[in-house]
């Protein structure tokens, strides 16, 4: 009995030492997230459905309900296009940006020589991307004009534009930009290529047994095993895309209302908030496209 | 026979996309060094006809090049600094310790990534501004909210940080901790002894990442500090407008001078080679500090 209680005791001083010693090492971290993540995220949330206004004293924050939100959709102009154009510009770089860093992957996998210069070069990107490096590159030609309207002649885009005038933008903008979205591989090219060197060899072997095609193989053995990782990659990808105020129209309006501490706050917490809102939303999306498929039953027990 | 065409046809595929890689470096350079009429001469593409280092004398002017550099590196690595060592703290809790809600914390940690920093900034403007206001201490205009969050493990991509400390801790074998226990050591001890020193690499290459993505984020940067300190990548922000404020007020001896691309992507360049440089000494650390994060999975 007495040996039951001390066993009990023990474990439970262990825990609290676990618990201290934990706590202690992750304290700096927690409070920062308090401080600076949890509470900035319920009080935009309440900011949103006010008007903020800065005076001597400090802010005077009133209750407006959903007037912001009004504002934002049907009263101001800008805002509903800088959204639209901010889905137009997320949704089809992310794809292009995980196929490319996937294919990329995949071809540099299978070779052996140069392996090491290539993935420097596709690397580099990620040392020196920044809004205003990205400003001046993106801004560079002035003949681009030019060029977009001969793209806009091209039959496809032509075509495509007939029956959708944004995804006819979104492509072109893609063409035009291609260079600066491929810099955005750098990072998911490195996680790809770990992801398949996880991967057994044996299976590919024992699938070419079985007379499979490399077809087969990689959509049968190679897209399952690395579709964690790729739920990886999209996400990172969204969140640094969206983090770039040089291709985000939206993330410019907020960073303008947000320079402007007189006022306006208040609108500026709405929109940020629809924004983030939608965000999260492509992110659960992305979530829901890669998650593990049930296999169904009578496949389970052949 | 098949396959060695199936393996010149993905060297040739990998060498183009290497080059639409590097093809804005290669203009930026070339254009560099072009002159004001080699700009406006449709006929030259790459190679000026009478290059010049000239754009990059007035665009280090323009940029208040020694300065603005000296800056960048002591507020990025200053911040790094910050940022490495909670991000070893708080990967090292994570690994370590088995304490209560840690799966909770856990999951905040990556949320933390996923939630837009757009989101968060203008309470965390407010809160600053009230506390300047209350205290009567000067704050917005200074790095203090940005060292503030370095400090508290909300500094930029924190969350990846976290990731390659937890990764390697993961690593070192427990018996190292119980052998050192046993000697009588702490769990301080052991984690600055043992966690800490075994861990050297990942330390530098943790500092890298934390440097070169303070160096390159803007956003906070420009609504917490504003111009009130010059740092390279702020300083290029603004180049356009303040090219034209330094040329009316006469940079070069006599002459006008015009912005055109020659001058800005010499500032683009200049701003980006810091970076290069140090790419070039540590870019294998860079690729390796990805690879371990281990998030793909083990």
């Amino acid at each position: 009995m007495s040996e039951k209680n001390k066993k009990v005791h023990k474990t439970k001083s262990f825990q609290r030492r676990q618990d201290k010693y934990g706590y202690l090492f992750m304290l700096p971290w927690i409070v920062g997230f308090v401080v600076f993540t949890m509470i900035p995220f319920v009080m935009t949330v309440y900011l949103s459905f006010t008007e903020v206004k800065q005076d001597i004293r400090g802010f005077n924050i009133k209750f407006t309900g959903i007037y912001n939100y009004r504002q934002a959709f049907f009263v101001n102009t800008d805002f509903t296009p800088a959204l639209v154009s901010f889905l137009g510009m997320i949704i089809p770089y992310t794809v292009v940006i995980v196929i490319m860093a996937f294919i990329l992957a995949m071809l540099l996998n299978t070779i052996v020589k140069g392996k090491s210069v290539f993935r420097t070069i596709y690397f580099l990107p990620v040392v020196v991307l920044s809004g205003p490096v990205m400003y001046q590159l993106m801004n560079l030609n002035p003949e681009v004009e030019g060029q977009v309207n001969e793209l806009y002649y091209t039959f496809l885009i032509r075509m495509i534009y007939s029956y959708s005038p944004i995804a006819a933008g979104a492509m072109v903008s893609l063409f035009d930009n291609l260079s600066i979205i491929l810099w955005y591989t750098g990072i998911p090219i490195v996680l790809f290529i770990n992801g398949l060197q996880k991967i057994n060899p044996s299976l590919y072997e024992a699938a070419r047994i079985d007379s499979a095609t490399n077809w087969q193989i990689l959509w049968k053995i190679t897209m399952p095993i690395i579709r964690p990782t790729a739920l990886i990659v999209t996400v990172f990808t969204i969140v640094q895309l969206g983090a770039m105020d040089t291709i985000n129209p939206v993330l410019v309006m907020i960073k303008e209302r947000t320079a402007n501490t007189s006022g306006g706050f208040g609108y500026a917490a709405t929109i940020s908030w629809i924004y983030s809102l939608i965000v999260l939303a492509i992110i659960g999306a992305a979530f829901l496209l890669f998650r593990e498929r049930k296999i169904k039953e009578t496949h389970k027990y052949w | 026979m098949a396959k060695r065409i199936g393996k010149a046809v993905t060297y040739f595929l990998l060498i183009c996309i290497g080059y639409i890689y590097l093809e804005p470096i290669f203009q930026m350079v070339s254009k560099s060094l072009m002159s004001a009429s080699d700009v406006i001469d449709p006929s030259i593409e790459w190679l000026s006809k009478s290059p010049t280092l000239n754009n990059f004398k007035v665009a280090a002017k323009v940029l208040k090049m020694p300065k603005s550099l000296i800056n960048s590196i002591c507020f990025s690595a200053g911040l790094a600094i910050l940022q490495t060592t909670v991000a070893a703290m708080t990967g090292y809790a994570l690994s370590r310790f088995k304490f209560r809600l840690k799966n909770f914390w856990f999951v905040m940690i990556l949320l933390a990534f996923i939630i837009p920093t757009a989101l968060l900034m203008i309470p965390r403007l407010i809160i600053f501004i009230t506390v300047q206001q209350s205290t009567g201490v000067q704050l917005i205009g200074t790095p203090v909210p940005q060292v503030l969050m370095a400090i508290l493990g909300q500094g930029v991509n924190g969350t990846i940080l976290i990731l390659i400390f937890w990764n390697f801790f993961n690593l070192i074998p427990y018996s190292l901790d119980e052998a050192a226990m046993i000697d009588g050591a702490g769990p301080f001890q052991i984690f600055f002894h043992i966690a800490v020193k075994l861990s050297f690499a990942t330390v530098l290459i943790v500092f890298l990442f934390a440097f070169v993505w303070n160096w390159n984020e803007t956003y906070q940067t420009s609504t917490f500090l504003g111009g009130t300190m010059e740092l390279l990548p702020m300083k290029l922000s603004v180049f356009d407008s303040q090219f034209e404020t330094a040329s009316s007020s006469g940079i070069g001896a006599g002459g006008t001078f015009k912005i055109n691309e020659a001058y800005k992507m010499a500032a683009t360049l200049i701003s980006i080679v810091p970076l290069l440089l140090l790419y070039a000494c540590v870019q294998k650390q860079f690729i390796q500090g990805i690879e371990n994060t281990g998030i793909t999975g083990e």
